[in-house]
């Protein structure tokens, strides 16, 4: 099957799966890429994201769900064009160094191993503008494989 | 700054301030809804079910990184109202295994600190939904104290 033949890219597959989750759109996170070796997702900045108010740096906590959510999307790149759900098993995030308080983030993720039935992800996050210098966080994390019917329902 | 928290902490131990100023100081922990119940001096934190938190619509559960953003902040109060000067802990790196699906309705966290140095602190937080005994999320978090050099 090439690529052409499929209506649907890579892009939409991850645009679609933030249409439906509700909690990263709250988020604000955004698709910046998507390609077979993985996707870049942005986190904005935002006043109710920050988790010392008296630094204004953003929550780990929201950088990590920020992260989750990039490496299920990692899955559905590698996946592509077929559709699997991929709950997470096992979640590791490094917090390096905070980001500027003010500046978003940018995630990398990637699927390096896909087996049966484990997907392993890595991640990798900087600051916006700064993608070649030193990562504010990295992730390693393993999901596992749900393939669904045409129905939504899981099959295996 | 550091010094109103510190007052913040004293007013909650003295009965004059609500812990859950505490939670509410920060903006994240707002935007997840977290809320704390004091029992004596005995902590539990809650995420009480909100639409807003959902990751799947279809079952539908709790996005996993709400789950795991709210275990990080109950650990960090937690940690807070251990310390003897306050500072807010940073972050070092934080693990998690997901067990269940967090289904739409209240979680509940429980933290235990398994070490608490001048410099590091390790804490183990368990998340439940239905009973303690059947834990939805376990993590294990490490998290910066002090960057003084003593």
């Amino acid at each position: 099957m090439t690529d052409s033949k499929i209506p649907y890219t890579r892009m939409d597959v991850c645009n679609r799966s933030l249409e439906t989750v509700k909690h990263s759109r709250n988020l604000g996170m955004e698709v910046l890429s998507a390609e077979e070796e993985g996707v870049r997702v942005r986190l904005p900045w935002r006043e109710d994201l920050v988790g010392n108010p008296d630094t204004g740096v953003l929550h780990g906590g929201a950088i990590f769900a920020m992260m989750d959510q990039a490496g299920g999307m990692a899955n559905s790149c590698r996946l592509y064009p077929n559709f699997e759900i991929t709950p997470t098993i096992d979640f590791r995030v490094d917090h390096l160094h905070a980001p500027t308080p003010g500046k978003a983030v940018v995630c990398h993720a990637s699927c390096y191993r896909l087996t049966d039935h484990v997907t392993f992800v890595r991640l990798t996050t900087w600051e916006e503008g700064k993608e070649d210098g030193e990562p504010v966080a990295t992730g390693l994390a393993t999901y596992t494989r749900m393939k669904i019917d045409k129905n939504g329902r899981v099959v295996s | 700054m550091t010094e109103s928290l510190k007052a913040l902490i004293e007013a909650c131990r003295q009965g004059q301030a609500d812990y859950q100023d505490l939670v509410d100081r920060v903006p994240y922990a707002r935007f997840l809804g977290i809320e704390l119940r004091v029992q004596g001096e005995e902590l539990t934190f809650i995420l009480p079910k909100n639409p807003e938190n959902i990751g799947n619509p279809t079952l539908p559960a709790l996005h996993g990184g709400a789950v795991a953003g709210f275990m990080e902040q109950a650990a960090i109060i937690f940690i807070l109202l251990e310390m003897g000067e306050p500072k807010v802990p940073k972050t070092i790196d934080f693990t998690i295994d997901y067990l269940r699906a967090g289904l739409f309705r209240d979680t509940y966290a429980e933290c235990r600190i398994t070490r608490l140095g001048r410099r590091i602190a390790n804490v183990h937080i368990s998340a439940w939904q239905k009973r303690r005994e059947e834990p939805i999320t376990i993590a294990r978090a490490h998290f910066l104290l002090s960057e003084e050099n003593n």
